[in-house]
């Protein structure tokens, strides 16, 4: 279907997230749209798909002006988007979800709903079981189910906002090629990302949005420099890998072994040094969330020995591992890092820890105020964390942290942030190397790995490869170990106990 | 200057949130005159009556207060439980065994030829201990047995009930026949000093006074305060913000029980003067209501525990003068608390198409 | 706005428990409101119009339950119209929901102080929760009557006598009503199983579920010729008057349990209409199965295929006679405790308890049961011994008659009845 939007006007407050924008995407197109966080994506993204309603402005649907004041006038009128989080129930199964969005009937014709199901599936490639409960899917997974969920509702034209945010290497060329189906099949595909790599190994076209305008177009073969120009208003580089100096052995882990219902980690063993930067690589699911839980304090261990400084912190809460330098920055910020309903200045005062009964909100206030300015925070004293947006809710999570660590703990700390954001988190982190703290970040960026990490460890399926120098490895080797290619028949135990 | 925008800011919200709490209020209003009218009764009439009852005379007035002074005491228990994102339902119970320990440790010395004034301190002081206790029975379900607090605490309101009833009828049965009217009622040195010529006992108001300041500044400027509404806002994160969480919990009912068994044993003391089988009058479920009502604010807790203080005692009339079921009172009430949740529902919804863009901060994180 | 949703529910679930704590308050939401008189209070009654003789006497009262509750409140509140009917000049005014549970922070004594305000010259306490309320206002008001209704504060010989010139108590004599619903639950019962439905445990709870069991044993073995070791008659206490979900066990559960494990008659003690309610379902589901309400005469309505019959109080005649004496001044502070009209037993102007048989009761078992009725208005005393307690201690020696006293405060349950003797 071929969609035009004419003059989409829209402002939040002062804020102008859409202004004045034109675009056309003839059907059987994949339309790249370009832009850093903020720069109004999603903004227009929902306008099309109804969750926003514009101030000003047309849809034209091959042609046609249509009137689309919510998400199902949308689907209706052969419109469905795919949101960043799954829109999806999680504790139903599969084929559950799949039928609930289709009205009319009282009594949804499951077969016939499962039959389609599953021709749909097959026709992309997807492995979808009907009957598995949606929990118990891949971020990857429930992409799929959306996508042949809003076909089976009869979409025509399709939205991604970030689609490869949160999924698997393997996972990505499965949408890819998806995508790429959906094209042949005169669908047009509208694919919403910051991301170069991915618009440049996909879209047909690309347009970029910045601070509301839409500020550019490109055809292939794109130029990175030229995109990055038009997303940034300027150039701007990653720069070069900086190894930080590194100290004594920090963090030791001897045979450590931690597991949950699905998955076992065993034996593994580690010594960090103090200042030292330690990737951890895998499909998300592999264990590295698990082993990361178990270094903080969060999860019991099931044996083996965590030691940070010579001090024994087996078995220990988080909250006495905190106590002796360890923190732990959740990749889910707002579940599980910061207090939605808290303002900065509170959340500086919670962690700071202060002795006392009363707080001094004056005090709190200066520190929230000195934090923000010193990491760049966008907002103010009191500001609402869920009023901050993604980069900044990072920053606030970083400036949160106490002064001194000695071991830091992350997951995913650059995830759907822009460029800009990342290296400047980065800064930040490595800042802490040069005073000592040891880092280990778990990623699913194997250039953010390949770039920050002093060592990596690679996890498959609970399997944990030895510490890998980062600067003997690339890309391409990275990603076959995440896939499970190239592992040692026998355990792996080339300098297991590097330097103790 | 961006410190005084972002206080117009919050004055503004603040009055926003006022004023759609009083069309709450006039809408709940509107619709009991409906319903009024509906049955045929006069309803100027009837909200007259309300108010003769409630505050017509000084004796009214009293009453109203002695109703009130209790509920304030629910309140800022439930209030604390709330800020840790608790559900204490088994309020009730606390309140129960408030009064329980107090009329045990007055029946235990009210022959001891202590000082009545010291019996009375250390009965009201096992009040709080017995509510404390209660309330820690129901943390310890939900942070170690992980019972829902919802549940643990319906299942400790019925054991509450179920030992007033026993004790009334078995082992504190009035001599004669055990009776509903409750134990024997306690000799006159044993009251709570009143008000000469009414019931009202001006300790109770003032212990209540008290509750309200310290409930308001605990949680408003104490780190046990934040950190209780970290927990209930995001018990994750605050743990990893260094909050020890499941002992906030317990320390969050252990206060409530607190204040929970005050208002048990006020009901002993000031009020009843006996252990009945109901002695918690409902108090801890209305207090739920109004700090459902107030949402977090202590201060407000003051006038809204008033007014459904005045609705109890006021509808005593409407039977009397009008004929018409006393149940309006609970109706209104009712009303009024869905409505007002109501409303903030809508308030949020406009809000936040307002205010929150649906792309976080969309411009906000301009290069930097 | 999630929360907001989920505080919703929580509303929900709170508003349910705090009706339900209301108990019977609730039960008839939707009569909840005014007869249609009500509308103008001001204007005068009709019996006002009556001969100007007619001085008018307003008297108040205090009901534990709504007014309207087919119950024990609306009994007395009926026997308040029966006044007014019959007595020129009389107006009822009222408070219902008197317990601490409707109207926190009241007592019924303050209650009673604003129906004086009101113009009461004597008001009537319905219920023993109000006991000691009622002492404490018959003695800060020496100049207003009281009726105090079950209880015993100024029966001379009680335990408890505390003498009050102002008040009087009333009771019916309910032990015969309860002989005669056992009687009749023994004359038709299949199985020889009978259950006793009971509320709290008290004196009063205790003699009538004892008496039930005195009328069900004798016409078991002297009507029907069995022996007294096959009778089963087993009581269970649910523990309050009416059902509180969560707090008492649930009557429709234990009405069941009775009916399901082979006792097909179910007598109820409690004020509400379970048991009733039950067997029609069961009945319905094709069981063989009966039950005896209590309290209210129109208790059987809508329950033909199961109801034996309903033993009620008429408190109408009482009332009446107090209230004149008070109001023609022969007023005397006195304790009744009063028996049925032997003559008719359902007679609404003379008898202090009734029995109205139901359409299940069998034609030969109502021949039955008006020769029992007709033996008791001859004088049979089922409280004559040798009746043992509960625990085999004697109570009663060989043709030993009880005394009033030994029969208001029963100790314990007899020997022959299954179930709990006190509260433990």
């Amino acid at each position: 279907m071929d969609v035009e939007l004419r003059d989409i006007h829209k402002t939040f407050g002062k804020v102008r997230a859409n202004v004045g924008i034109r675009l056309h995407v003839p059907a059987g197109t994949i339309q790249g749209i370009l832009g850093e966080n903020g720069a109004g994506k999603s903004t227009l993204m929902k306008v099309l798909s109804g969750f926003i309603h514009a101030d000003q402005g047309a849809i034209l649907l091959d042609g046609r002006p249509v009137v689309i004041h919510s998400p199902a006038d949308a689907i209706r009128a052969g419109i469905g988007m795919l949101h960043q989080d799954p829109l999806d129930f999680p504790p139903m199964r599969v084929i559950d979800n799949f039928v609930m969005a289709r009205g009319g009937s009282l009594f949804p014709g499951r077969a016939a709903a499962r039959r389609d199901l599953k021709k749909l599936a097959a026709q992309f490639g997807f492995a979808l079981d009907p009957d598995a409960y949606v929990d118990s899917l891949t971020v990857g997974e429930r992409q799929q189910l959306e996508i042949v969920r809003l076909l089976w509702l009869g979409a025509r034209v399709l939205i991604f906002d970030e689609p490869t945010t949160g999924i698997s290497a393997a996972q990505k060329e499965r949408l890819f090629a998806a995508l790429r189906l959906l094209a042949d099949q005169d669908k047009t595909v509208l694919f919403v990302s910051h991301k170069l790599e991915d618009v440049e190994g996909l879209c047909d076209r690309v347009v970029v949005l910045r601070q509301g305008y839409l500020v550019g177009e490109a055809r292939p073969p794109y130029t990175t420099r030229q995109l990055v120009e038009m997303m940034f208003g300027k150039a701007i580089s990653i720069g070069k890998r900086v190894p930080c100096a590194v100290g004594e052995t920090s963090l030791r882990l001897r045979n450590l072994s931690v597991e949950d219902y699905r998955l076992k980690v065993r034996g593994v063993n580690l010594a960090v040094r103090a200042g030292e930067v330690i990737g951890l690589a895998g499909m998300e699911g592999s264990g590295q969330g698990l082993f990361m839980r178990a270094v903080a304090g969060l999860l019991r261990t099931t044996g083996g020995r965590i030691s940070l400084d010579g001090r024994n912190l087996t078995g220990r809460s988080h909250l006495v591992s905190k106590r002796h330098g360890v923190a732990f920055l959740p990749a889910s910020r707002l579940e599980e890092g910061l207090v939605p309903g808290l303002d900065l200045t509170e959340h500086f005062v919670l962690a700071e820890k202060k002795g006392g009964f009363f707080i001094d909100w004056e005090g709190g206030r200066a520190l929230a105020e000195e934090r923000i300015a010193e990491f760049n925070i966008r907002g103010t004293p009191a500001s609402h964390v869920e009023a901050l947006s993604g980069g900044n809710q990072q920053r606030a999570l970083l400036a949160l942290l106490r002064v001194s660590l000695r071991l830091l703990l992350l997951e995913h700390p650059t995830r759907g942030l822009d460029i800009e954001s990342t290296i400047y988190i980065w800064s930040k982190l490595k800042e802490r190397c040069g005073q000592g703290t040891s880092i280990l970040f778990v990623s699913s960026d194997l250039e953010e790995i390949l770039q920050y990490s002093d060592r990596v460890l690679v996890f498959f399926n609970g399997r944990v490869s030895p510490p890998l120098e980062a600067a003997e490895m690339n890309t391409d080797r990275l990603g076959e170990l995440i896939g499970g290619k190239g592992w040692p028949e026998e355990e792996w135990v080339e300098e297991m106990t590097a330097d103790g | 200057m961006a410190k005084n925008t972002a206080a117009s800011r919050r004055r503004k919200t603040i009055w926003i949130n006022v004023s759609f709490q009083s069309a709450a209020f006039v809408l709940a209003l509107l619709l009991t005159t409906v319903m009024l009218l509906a049955v045929g009764a006069p309803p100027f009439q009837a909200y007259r009556s309300i108010l003769v009852g409630a505050f017509g005379s000084v004796g009214d007035i009293f009453d109203t207060l002695i109703a009130w002074a209790p509920l304030l005491l629910t309140t800022m228990g439930v209030l604390i439980t709330f800020s840790a994102g608790l559900w204490n339902i088994g309020i009730e119970g606390q309140v129960t065994l408030g009064a329980i320990f107090t009329t045990w440790i007055l029946r235990l010395l009210q022959e001891s030829g202590l000082p009545p004034w010291l019996i009375i301190v250390l009965g009201i002081l096992a009040g709080i201990v017995g509510g404390a206790l209660w309330a820690s029975l129901a943390g310890v379900l939900k942070t170690f047995g992980g019972v829902n607090e919802i549940f643990g605490g319906l299942g400790l309101n019925f054991v509450a009930t179920a030992l007033t009833l026993w004790l009334i009828f078995g082992p504190w049965k009035r001599p004669g026949t055990g009776s509903m009217s409750g134990t024997l009622p306690f000799p006159e040195e044993l009251w709570l000093p009143a008000i000469p010529g009414f019931r009202l006992s001006p300790w109770a108001l003032v212990l209540s006074f008290i509750a309200v300041v310290v409930v308001y500044f605990l949680l408003r400027g104490t780190h046990f305060g934040l950190r209780l509404k970290a927990v209930g806002k995001n018990m994750r994160a605050a743990y990893l913000l260094g909050v020890p969480t499941w002992q906030h919990m317990l320390a969050s009912f252990l206060l409530c029980g607190v204040f929970a068994g005050l208002a048990g044993a006020l009901q002993v003391t000031a009020v009843y003067h006996r252990l009945i089988p109901s002695i918690s009058s409902n108090y801890g479920f209305t207090g739920l209501l109004v700090a459902m009502l107030v949402n977090f604010h202590a201060l407000w807790a003051v006038p809204v525990a008033l007014f459904f203080a005045a609705l109890n005692i006021g509808s005593v009339h409407l039977p009397i003068v009008l004929k018409l079921d006393s149940s309006l009172s609970g109706v209104l009430q009712g009303l009024l608390v869905l409505l007002v949740l109501m409303v903030e529902g809508a308030r949020q919804r406009l809000m936040s198409r307002k205010i929150i863009p649906a792309e976080p901060a969309s411009g906000e994180e301009v290069q930097s | 706005m999630r929360n907001t949703l989920f505080r919703f529910a929580l509303l929900a679930l709170v508003s349910v428990m705090l009706l339900t704590a209301c108990g019977q308050a609730t039960a008839v939401p939707t009569e909840a409101v005014v007869e249609p008189e009500t509308t103008e209070p001001e204007v005068v009654e009709p019996e006002a119009t009556e001969p100007p003789e007619a001085e008018e006497f307003v008297f108040g009262m205090l009901m534990v339950g709504p007014y309207n509750d087919h119950g024990w409140s609306q009994a007395h509140y009926d026997a308040g119209l029966y006044v007014e009917e019959n007595l020129p000049g009389a107006r009822m005014i009222y408070v219902d929901k008197v317990n601490p549970a409707d109207r926190p922070g009241t007592t019924p004594a303050q209650l009673a102080e604003d129906l004086v305000a009101q113009g009461a010259q004597l008001v009537i306490f319905n219920s023993d929760d109000m006991k000691d309320s009622a002492t404490e206002f018959a003695q800060a008001n020496p100049d207003v009557y009281v009726i105090m209704a079950s209880g015993d504060q100024v029966w001379a010989d009680g335990n408890a006598y505390i003498p009050m010139d102002n008040m009087v108590n009333i009771m019916g004599r309910m032990e015969y009503g309860k002989m005669i619903a056992g009687c009749a639950a023994a004359l038709t019962t299949q199985t020889g199983q009978i259950g006793y439905l009971g509320p709290l445990i008290n004196d009063e709870t205790r003699r009538l579920a004892a008496s039930a069991y005195l009328g069900a044993e004798y016409c078991w073995t002297e009507y029907l010729g069995n022996d007294p070791a096959d009778l089963v008659f087993k009581v269970t206490w649910i523990g309050f008057w009416f059902n509180i979900p969560g707090v008492t066990a649930d009557p429709t559960q234990v009405a069941d349990d009775f009916f399901n494990t082979g006792f097909d008659v179910v007598i109820s003690g409690i004020d509400t209409t379970e048991a009733l309610t039950e067997a029609v379902r069961l009945r319905d589901a094709g069981q063989e199965v009966w039950a005896i309400p209590y309290d209210y005469e129109g208790a059987c309505e809508g329950a033909d295929s199961v109801c034996l019959g309903v033993p009620y109080f008429n408190w109408g005649p009482a009332y009446l006679e107090t209230i004149m004496a008070a109001r023609d001044g022969t007023y005397a502070s006195n304790f009744q405790w009063n028996a049925p009209d032997w003559a008719d037993i359902n007679n609404p102007d003379t008898s202090a308890v009734g029995f109205l048989s139901g359409p299940a009761l069998g034609g030969e078992a109502a021949g039955l049961l008006d020769q029992f009725i007709a033996e008791l208005a001859g004088g049979l005393n089922l409280w004559t011994g040798p009746i043992n307690l509960q625990d085999g201690a004697p109570y009663l020696a060989d043709g030993e008659v009880a005394t009033d006293l030994q029969v208001w405060y029963l100790p314990q349950l007899l020997e022959g009845m299954e179930g709990q003797s006190v509260s433990e």
